[in-house]
């Protein structure tokens, strides 16, 4: 169970997906080491106009160390980031202008009120008017909070006050680390329709996140990034591949492991000890069982595994991308099917809807 | 300017701001007090410097808070104000928020730098003024007695208590310019506190040893107490000059560190 074979493209060919659009943001190389530990390895990647790019990964996967590099907090090893014509860190400051957004939890000056906050970090940019300030804070739902002091605001206040710092001097790209992390459901619904509303403006948003059907939802294109490195990249809709997998007992193991690797490919059976875990196209189950039977293997049961969602690839991929050993996708599979389909499309840490 | 302006407010939108200054403004208070109600008057050579001339002249109250804060207090202030510029904001996580935008890593170092000696020269304008007024009320302001024995005008001793002032704020940028540094160094304020007000008492201590009179002139804990030299008549200024010129190599030297480190420091707050 590979990602071998979707259209995606894993590592180096990242630089020519927007076709006639101008990149908004790259990074070429972009690499950093904390002491021997590599934490960003060799990472390229773009970010077109217009695109609502996600940057996917596990925790620990070295998103916040690159979107740190991005906005030019810490300095790369090797490698640089751009940002429109500007190389960051060389030209941070011109390459900044054009960038909004916060990396990591968006901290505020506490015993200031969230207005104050906004007009102490406007007036580091050219045009930020008392106005604009105000509409920032109706539209991340602030307006009738934005006078009392950010001490007493929740997690989800200053993570709202954090987007509308980001969206207050209008910028072209938005870099956005994992927005609706500590979120309520609700909160959670607003950020994401916020962030497909800036993606229709045509802004270009760029938006880590630990949760998959987050990016399902509101990117257009995305990276996965496991241990440093890029393991996908693509489009969100070639992201989730279209087949399923099911396991199959009949009264020959070992002849029927050759009969399906004949019939779906030799990758795509394995042989689990107890079940034949088979991943094929979701129409192919009949003409298994009539292959099967036309060999005088009799089906004992076959069972529909989990749908291959973008949760079961993720899985696949970032643990696949260390050791060639068992992906955690079939880990996944050999529970019962509605467990299952509880489990990955949870998101983990997020109440499923 | 827009950076000053900023750590301006942001200075003033904190409430240890106010209690620093309050802290200071007591101490001239509390040494006119103590001063007026003890029975027992300080003699000449008890106590800190200028102590027992309290008593005849207001005007030696500020003088007497100057020599009495400048080993400690002061130094102590100083250290605090410097070791949070970067380290503080680190704390806070608000590093990144203001790196984030298009500014220079050297514009906000040297305004948050320049922001921090500020509210030091104001907390000590304060207790200038404090001691003024305390000694006005309860000693009354008159003719300055120097130190070589002559008498100066009210008028002119307050331009000689000023410029006392200023010798030991150029004394205590010193310590802000370490306090800076070593905020560079760490993410945790307090440790760059400690650290600063660690080696300024060390310094001191070197100081007080004749074994290490070879370095005295090259320490600018050494030179706290050159004002003094203003007192004089006519004013003895080559030690001043040296005690200047110390003071400053050591600013330029701590605060150009801090520029180097700061400049690529990676910030993981």
């Amino acid at each position: 169970m590979s990602p071998e074979s979707s259209s995606l493209s894993t590592g180096r060919s990242a630089h020519e997906p927007c076709a006639d659009r101008p990149v908004v943001l790259s990074t070429h190389g972009l690499t950093k080491d904390f002491g021997r530990l590599r934490a960003v390895d060799d990472l390229d990647l773009s970010v077109c106009r217009g695109d609502v790019f996600g940057f996917l990964g596990p925790n620990g996967a070295g998103k916040t160390t690159t979107i740190r590099m991005i906005f030019g907090l810490i300095y790369p090893t090797s490698g640089y980031a751009q940002i429109l014509d500007h190389r960051v860190p060389e030209r941070r400051q011109e390459a900044l202008k054009h960038v909004g957004g916060f990396v990591d939890i968006p901290a505020f000056y506490p015993n200031m009120s969230g207005r104050r906050n906004l007009r102490l970090l406007g007036r580091m940019y050219t045009d930020v008017t008392e106005a604009r300030i105000s509409e920032v804070l109706d539209i991340v739902g602030l307006g009738r909070r934005g006078d009392s002091r950010v001490a007493g605001y929740s997690h989800g206040m200053k993570q709202r006050l954090g987007i509308a710092q980001a969206l207050m001097h209008e910028p072209e790209l938005v870099i956005l680390d994992e927005p609706t992390s500590g979120l309520d459901p609700q909160g959670m619904k607003d950020v994401r329709e916020l962030v497909r509303e800036l993606g229709r403006r045509g802004t270009t948003v760029f938006l880590s996140s630990h949760l998959l059907h987050e990016v399902e939802q509101i990117c257009n294109r995305a990276v996965i990034m496991n241990k440093g490195r890029i393991v996908v990249q693509g489009p969100v809709a070639e992201l989730r591949p279209t087949d399923m997998s099911v396991k199959v007992l009949t009264s020959d193991q070992r002849r029927a492991l050759e009969v399906l690797r004949a019939f779906c490919g030799t990758g795509a059976v394995v042989d689990d000890g107890e079940y034949l875990d088979v991943r094929a196209a979701d129409d192919a189950a009949p003409e298994m069982v009539r292959r099967l039977v036309a060999e005088g293997i009799d089906v004992r049961a076959i069972i529909p595994a989990v749908e291959h969602g973008l949760e079961d690839f993720f899985l696949e991929t970032t643990s696949g991308a260390d050791s060639g050993t068992e992906p955690a996708g079939a880990d996944a599979a050999a529970v019962p099917a509605s467990e299952a389909s509880t489990a990955t499309s949870s998101g983990g840490t997020e109440p499923s809807r | 300017m827009s950076h000053l302006r900023r750590e301006i407010v942001k200075v003033l939108f904190q409430r240890r701001t106010y209690v620093g200054w309050a802290g200071l403004v007591a101490i001239p208070i509390i040494m006119t007090v103590a001063v007026r109600l003890s029975t027992d008057k300080p003699q000449a050579g008890e106590g800190p410097a200028f102590l027992s001339n309290m008593a005849a002249n207001g005007m030696f109250v500020p003088l007497a808070a100057l020599a009495a804060m400048s080993f400690f207090l002061l130094p102590l202030v100083s250290a605090m104000t410097g070791s949070y510029v970067i380290a503080g904001e680190a704390e806070l996580g608000t590093l990144k928020t203001l790196l984030t935008r298009p500014v220079s890593r050297t514009g906000v170092l040297l305004a948050k730098w320049a922001v921090a000696i500020m509210y030091v020269g104001v907390g000590m304008a304060f207790v200038a003024i404090a001691g003024a007024v305390a000694g006005w009320l309860v000693f009354g302001l008159h003719p300055l007695t120097t130190l070589s024995g002559g008498q100066v005008s009210v008028a002119h001793g307050f331009g000689l208590i000023a410029l006392a002032y200023l010798m030991g704020l150029a004394g205590m940028a010193c310590i802000v310019s370490l306090a800076v540094l070593l905020s560079t160094l760490t993410d945790s304020s307090l440790t760059a506190a400690v650290g600063a007000l660690v080696l300024v008492l060390v310094l001191q201590a070197l100081g007080q040893f004749s074994y290490f009179d070879f370095l005295k002139p090259y320490l600018f804990t050494s030179h706290f107490e050159d004002w003094f030299n203003l007192l004089r008549q006519p004013i003895s200024w080559p030690p001043i000059w040296k005690a200047l010129v110390t003071f400053t190599a050591y600013v330029l030297g701590l605060i150009g560190v801090a520029w180097w480190v700061f400049r690529r420091k990676d910030i993981l707050s």
